[in-house]
């Protein structure tokens, strides 16, 4: 008899309760808000990391507003009472639920050294919204329409691919696609310019996705999960259809949403996706590891690094996971948690200091500890006092480094930042694309 | 009431004193402090008596003025309004040296001598205030926070946990010795903290106004096996404290201390006329530094002290020049050692006094900084008010790896001569004024002096009288001292 | 429900619109459990409520103010830095107003005395940064480097790194309080200047009032501002290293290490820590929860119960580690001389020297202590003492055998006996006993288990920090002291006769023991029919 056993035999009696990790139901995650500790490690910088007295914390939505309801440890009892009808859907409910860039700086934070599911559970809060009829904001309503509508979120017409030069090749067919968002193809055409002209001098032949829209990652993060995996569905079965081995993307969000949301969506494993996805990060790295790509142009800039969300704390493989929790809060069967290991920290670094002339200054919030910006994940929409506030400390920070350019590694959070420096201040915003292309010895953006 | 009679029925008719000539003692001390009067003393010999002393001067509505020992320094333990005298002389039991766990328990009345030398018969020391009399309450001075001379000790002071009559006659333990069948319990009273309140920092630097403790328990330590006492005349006490300031944090040393001629002199004589031979010897300003070897491989410890000194000296402070001996006093540093870690032992006349028969002292906590600027300011001053600095002993007590510093003046004068009394006594006070404007924090407010710290701190005086009337709403316990 | 509608309006125009509110999801954002230190206990589901607002002051002034508003309009109040210590620091009364300190965020530092001014919304691993920085070191306590440094040493706050200078109120400076009555009280030089740089004084002490040790919770006031000592360390900052879960600080290899030695047995871990506070030598010395080195292996909770199941009584008793950290403060040959003392030691008593990592995981910046919820989901410390060596290790064999009559609900430990630690260089030891259970079970063990250690301790004649507001004052207070509760309550009636700050704390456990019918069993002294606090605060 196994110890377990006997003790059972003996006296523990708790009783197994069925659970999975399904954010469409947020009785999934009762267990994890009620065993939420309180020791903000969901608010502030991994305490080993911790600077100082400055850049101390690492949760916009909290740092913003400073009442707890702002921070994950809040929500998590707010989220408990919802879940037990004990509150009742307001503005400003919808504001704490809302008010927050799902950056996974809480989720990584808490799972430190607990496993419990604090970003799902924020995610599972805003689909309740969605289901209750609260949610989803006024202007992330607008967004998902614009999306079905027109398949972009800015409801344009025009077509996604204008943001395609002459000297960019694009081929018919080919074992790579690159998606580069709506962000990059209506916006910020540079960083689709750059990250596609440094495809074409790694050697790597992509092809765009045919009738390609947008990744649905408004329409995920604010809930509407009816609307995400419907355009979930379609992408992927696109993808697939194209018979490429490799999706590319330049956009960070793109990124954790093909790369995690959708299978989650479609309660699969990533691995079962059909094909890998990759952030233009990780293809220029492999292509230069592989001798293909040549990094040998100097870049005399001093520079500091910004690590998206996307890339860093929130792109750990997805697993679905159905089981049952009992004694002491086991589960059966077990499951590797995801905690942010995965983040592209190492590789990118390695790109940027191989470049001859390019001095990188790390901020002190770097790596799992970045503050986001909070212009994405559809928070800009409906709170652009939040992505301003949160985008400025951020540059306080990368301006305090010393040095001259930001850089990124997600078009929503270049255009943030572009969007709140002031037009005099020198310091410039920059996409890893740009930098990784001029290093490859061509032009591609203001830098 | 019966007072004599009442006494007597408590503590036995021997030990109450009531002649004149018996009170006498009690009337006044070593201080500046105008003689008090007493209706009577009693000399108890355990707490329940002084329990029942105190609650039978509680109904009577007479003051208690506790005494511990022969030797009072600051006027605390004078009657301000009259009162009966508790005297703890009878009560000077050791009761428990605890090897194990470091520590010893003691009475209120025992001294520094017996204490010392029953230590020492186990290879122990406590770490003490610089050359306390060898009659005088070791439980006083602790709870005095005397300022001792270790300075590497993180922890600080030595006091653990102490039992004490309140002024409602409880008898009451604090810290870890409360626990209910003390001592014959696993709780070795270790630890001074609580019970509920930290019952402790209200005793200390009471002056019995809290009520009477009437045991003790304090840390002890091992006692060095090697010791090197090294001196260094000090151009300036800046560069002396900047010296400090750099060593001690490192953990260097085990007592250090600087001391100006007047205060050296007198520590290093045996007699008046050695102290006047060594007034034409020892430099301005010494510094004494003990580097000590303890119990295990103290021969490497020293080494590694030694080796430190010697680089931050030569690439820093050139101008330090350690020696382990004292031109022209022979064995100055065997002498230094003994007066560092035993009482004075001249019972004849205390160090204080070769020079003149009267000295009063004036300390307070600065930063080790300005120790410095406080003695040009107080020298200036005195100057100024034709007080011959010759008189003046200066004494600076680094504490807690220098982190702060006591920086004490001792005004030395012709105590039979009431207009240098009254001199003395104005100046000191004085003096005391300039150094707190600027900047020097007077913890341990007495006599005179007492009432003039209180008013620039009125808001702490005030919650402090508040405490003091939960605890003694009749004013029994030493009344007229602090701000009581 | 909000607090006193004059009230809140009088305190919005104090500290300004977006720094109050009584908005019910906000509210619930501030509730203690149903997670946490203390959580998912009896405790918290019995005696806390919501909040009825939540201010967020930012000067002493504001305080002031909201105290003396909330006086006259018979508001009460809890301070509050960071919430972190479970239901104690929440309301317990309806209508209550949370006074949350963390825009209180000032932070001085004079290196060259060795001291630091906080307020309190200062967490630890903040001060720590700043203080290895500039050559010197704070010992964070083991609720971790999140904890506001002033609450904690206001309440309690232990680490192996106390090894030097051991009870947290040593390292209280001067220090300001605005008291009850809404005036402020500032202790210390600060009482008598401008530089909190000295604690003591003037005459008596009034820092003794601060501490009901453990703690009085915040009802004599709220502390705005605190100096600390910071310790002497070395010259080296250790550097942060690793990517999340697996971060910690890499020491400098020849001038702070921690050692690792397996011990015959629990005398000889007893005479290590007796041996090396007599060699004077040594930055901390601890013997850990054998289940603590498993969190610590384990990847999570599953793997946790892998590993600690595969134990037994036997071999739990039988694994002795001491683990000790030497500092080089002086030089790298100090280092090197205590490494070889430590070394004699071990020799004489059988200690091996294991290998061990040259980081630190826990002490120094962390927040391991959140990794104490891992095993079972609810934690609590049910005991911590402060006395002496002896104590200390006889205390952890009878808390051992209390606890196993209430296993189940507590976690199967196998009879590991705690944690052990010396403070003081030896003078002190230092013991402490968690428990762990899952609050979903019946707690209502846990509940007769925590006061059951309380008559455990009265009667064998041990000494307890968890006084005062911790147990049932009524059951403590007549055997400590004796009858310390007397003069708590004396002194909570002097300054705080209405009881508006945070009621009913310090009578909050006897009022628990009163409403709760599973207690009745474990009542076993005889409380007073109506506890001695005002009406207007008793459940009805």
């Amino acid at each position: 008899m196994s110890v377990i056993d006997k003790i059972h035999q003996d006296r523990f009696d708790t009783p197994k309760t069925p659970f999975a990790l399904d954010i469409e139901d947020l009785s999934n995650f009762e267990y994890d808000m009620q065993h939420c500790i309180k020791c903000k490690g969901c608010y502030w910088v991994d305490h080993t990391y911790m600077p100082g007295m400055e850049n101390a914390v690492r949760c916009p939505s909290n740092l913003w507003k400073e009442f707890d309801s702002y921070g994950a440890f809040g929500k998590m009892r707010i989220g408990l009472h919802l879940l037990n009808g004990e509150l009742e859907w307001s503005d400003h409910l919808l504001e704490l639920i809302y008010a927050d860039p799902l950056c996974g700086a809480c989720d990584v934070g808490c799972k430190r050294n607990l496993d419990l599911e604090t970003g799902l559970t924020l995610e599972a809060l805003r689909v309740k919204a969605v289901q209750d009829g609260a949610g989803p904001m006024p202007g992330q309503k607008k967004v998902i329409a614009n999306i079905r509508e027109t398949g972009n979120i800015y409801g344009a017409s025009a077509s996604r691919h204008s943001w395609m030069t002459e000297e960019i090749r694009v081929a018919e067919k080919a074992d790579t696609v690159y998606f580069p968002g709506c962000l990059s193809s209506y916006q910020k055409k540079e960083l689709a310019q750059s990250t596609a002209m440094l495809l074409n001098r790694s050697g790597i032949d992509f092809m765009l996705l045919p009738e390609e829209s947008c990744c649905g990652n408004v329409a995920f993060s604010v809930g509407d999960i009816a609307a995400a995996r419907e355009i979930a569905m379609k992408n992927v079965e696109k993808m697939r259809n194209t018979g490429a081995k490799t999706l590319v993307v330049s956009c960070a969000e793109c990124y954790r949403m093909w790369k995690v949301d959708y299978p989650k969506l479609l309660k699969i494993r990533t691995a079962d996706l059909g094909f890998e996805v990759k952030h233009i990060i990780e293809a220029a790295h492999d292509a230069w590891q592989e001798g293909k790509l040549s990094l040998r142009n100097p870049v005399n800039l001093q520079i500091t690094y910004h690590d998206s969300c996307g890339v860093s704390r929130l792109c750990d493989d997805w697993e679905p996971y159905e089981g049952e929790r009992g004694w002491m809060g086991t589960i059966e069967p077990g499951l590797t948690r995801r905690r942010g290991r995965q983040g592209l920290y190492q590789i990118t670094r390695e790109l940027l200091e191989n470049i001859p002339g390019l001095e990188l200054k790390e901020m002190q919030r770097t790596r799992e500890n970045a503050l986001c910006c909070a212009g994405g994940r559809g928070t800009s929409f409906d709170f652009p006092e939040l992505s301003a506030f949160s985008a400025t400390e951020r540059l306080r920070e990368a301006e305090s480094t010393g040095a001259e350019v930001l850089v990124t590694a997600c078009p929503w959070c270049v255009s943030n930042f572009d969007s709140v420096k002031p037009e005099e201040d020198p310091f410039e915003i920059a996409d890893i694309a740009q930098i990784l292309l001029k290093a490859a010895g061509q032009e591609g953006g203001t830098v | 009431m019966e007072l004599i009679r009442d006494l007597a029925a408590i503590s036995g008719m021997a030990n109450v004193l009531s002649e004149p000539e018996q009170l006498k003692p009690y009337l006044s001390d070593l201080s500046l402090v105008p003689e008090g009067w007493a209706q009577a003393a009693v000399c108890p010999a355990n707490a329940e008596e002084v329990s029942r002393i105190v609650k039978y001067c509680g109904e009577n509505h007479l003051p208690v003025v506790p005494v511990s020992s022969a030797v009072h320094l600051y006027g605390s333990s004078i009657p301000k309004q009259g009162g009966v005298i508790v005297d703890l002389k009878r009560m000077n039991q050791i009761h428990e040296i605890d090897l194990v766990n470091r520590c010893v328990r003691f009475d209120a009345g025992v001294t520094w001598k017996q204490l010392t030398e029953a230590l020492a018969e186990k290879g122990m020391r406590v770490i003490m205030p610089l050359a306390p009399w060898g009659n005088r309450s070791v439980a006083t001075d602790h709870l005095e926070r005397e300022v001792t001379t270790s300075t590497v000790y993180d922890y600080g002071e030595p006091m653990q946990s102490v039992e004490v009559v309140f002024p409602n006659g409880d008898i009451f333990r604090t810290g870890s010795a409360s626990v209910h069948g003390y001592p014959n319990t696993p709780a070795r009273g270790a630890n001074p903290a609580g019970p509920g309140l930290d019952f402790y920092r209200l005793l200390q630097n009471a002056q019995g106004t809290f009520g009477i403790v009437t045991w003790m328990s304090l840390k002890i330590q091992s006692i060095p096996k090697i010791d090197k006492v090294y001196f260094a005349p000090l151009q300036s006490i800046d560069y002396g404290m900047d010296f400090l300031y750099r060593i001690l944090p490192r953990r260097i040393g085990q007592e250090c201390v600087i001391l100006n001629r007047r205060d050296l002199a007198e520590l290093l004589a045996d007699s008046p006329e050695e102290y006047e031979s060594n007034l034409k010897i020892v430099p301005e300003w010494t510094l004494v530094l003990v580097v000590s070897g303890l119990l295990r491989r103290p021969e490497e410890k020293i080494a590694y002290e030694d080796h430190f000194l010697q680089d931050v000296i030569q690439s820093e402070f050139p101008d330090i020049r350690l020696s382990t001996g004292l031109k022209g006093i022979r064995g100055a540093d065997r002498r230094m050692l003994r007066i560092l870690r035993q009482p004075w032992q001249n019972e004849s006349v205390y160090w204080k006094y070769y020079g003149d028969s009267g000295c009063q002292d004036l300390f307070f906590i600065t930063k080790p900084e300005k120790a410095e600027y406080f003695v040009d300011t107080v020298k200036a001053f005195l100057e100024g008010s034709g007080f011959d600095c010759r008189q003046l002993g200066a004494y600076l007590q680094p504490i807690e790896h220098n982190r702060a510093c006591q920086v004490q003046f001792s005004f030395h004068y012709n105590r039979f001569n009431p207009e240098a009394c009254r001199q003395v006594d104005e100046l000191s006070f004085q003096t005391a004024k300039l150094c707190r404007e600027q900047g020097g924090y007077f913890t341990r407010p007495y006599g005179r002096l007492a009432e003039y710290l209180y008013d620039g701190a009125a808001g702490y005086r005030s919650a402090l009288k508040r405490v003091k009337n939960i605890f003694d709403p009749e004013n029994i316990m030493n009344p007229g001292n602090l701000c009581f | 429900m909000s607090i006193q509608k004059d009230a809140y309006e009088i305190i919005r125009t104090i500290v300004g619109d977006s720094n109050i509110t009584d908005d019910p999801a906000d509210c619930i954002g501030y509730r203690s459990g149903p997670g946490g230190y203390e959580n998912g206990t009896g405790y918290d589901r019995v005696m806390t409520k919501l909040p009825g607002a939540i201010v967020m002051p930012d000067t002493t002034e504001q305080i002031q103010q909201i105290m003396k508003v909330c006086a006259r309009y018979g508001v009460p109040y809890v301070p509050y830095s960071t919430g972190f210590y479970g239901p104690r620091s929440h309301p317990h009364v309806d209508s209550a107003l949370i006074i949350d300190l963390k825009r209180m965020r000032g932070f001085e530092i004079d290196a060259k005395h060795y001291y630091i001014v906080v307020e309190p919304g200062v967490i630890y691993s903040q001060i720590q940064q700043i203080c290895m920085e500039h050559g010197a070191y704070v010992v964070v306590g083991g609720g971790g480097a999140q904890t506001s440094a002033v609450a904690n040493l206001l309440n309690d706050g232990w680490s192996p790194l106390s090894y030097r200078i051991g009870l947290p109120q040593r390292r209280i400076l001067g220090l300001e309080m605005v008291m009850p009555d809404g005036e402020i009280l500032r202790m210390g030089s600060l009482s008598d200047g401008e530089d909190p740089f000295w604690g003591e004084g003037i005459g008596p002490d009034l820092r003794g009032i601060l501490r009901g040790y453990t703690g009085l919770l915040g009802c004599l006031g709220i502390c705005t501002k605190m100096a600390i000592k910071t310790l002497p360390f070395q010259p080296v900052t250790p550097e942060p290293q690793g990517i999340s879960p697996d971060t910690s600080l890499k020491l400098p290899e020849k001038r702070v290490k921690w050692l690792n030695f397996t011990m015959p047995d629990l005398e000889s871990i007893q005479k290590a820590h007796i041996e090396l506070g007599n060699a004077e030598v040594g930055g901390a010395i601890t013997k850990v929860p054998l289940f603590w080195r498993a969190i610590a292996k384990a990847e999570d909770k599953e793997d946790f119960w892998r590993i600690w199941l595969k134990e037994t009584e036997e071999s739990v008793k039988n694994f002795c580690i001491v683990r000790i950290m030497l500092i080089g403060y002086t030089s790298e040959e100090q280092f090197d001389y205590d490494y070889r003392v430590l070394s004699d030691i071990m020799e004489e008593l059988g200690g091996i020297e294991r290998r061990t990592k040259p980081s630190d995981e826990s002490w120094f910046k962390n927040a391991d202590s959140a990794g104490m919820w891992l095993m079972t989901g609810s934690y609590v410390s049910v005991d911590y003492i402060m006395d002496s060596y002896t104590q200390a290790f006889k205390q952890g064999v009878s808390y051992m055998e209390l606890k196993d009559r209430y296993t189940p609900p507590l976690m199967p430990d196998f009879k590991d006996l705690g944690w052990f630690q010396g403070c003081e260089m030896g003078h002190l030891g230092y013991f402490e006993f968690l428990m762990y259970w899952d609050q979903r079970e019946d707690t209502s063990g846990v509940d007769q288990f925590y006061v059951e250690t309380s008559k455990m301790n009265i009667e064998n004649g041990y000494y307890t920090s968890l006084l005062s507001a911790h147990q049932p004052m009524m059951l403590t207070g007549p055997k400590y002291g004796p009858n310390y509760h007397e003069w708590i309550l004396k002194l909570k009636e002097e300054f705080d006769p209405e009881w508006m700050c945070h009621p009913p704390v310090p009578l909050a456990h006897d009022e628990f023991v009163r409403r709760s019918p599973w207690m009745k069993e474990v009542c076993t002294w005889d409380p007073p029919e109506d506890l001695p606090y005002p009406e207007r605060w008793k459940d009805k």
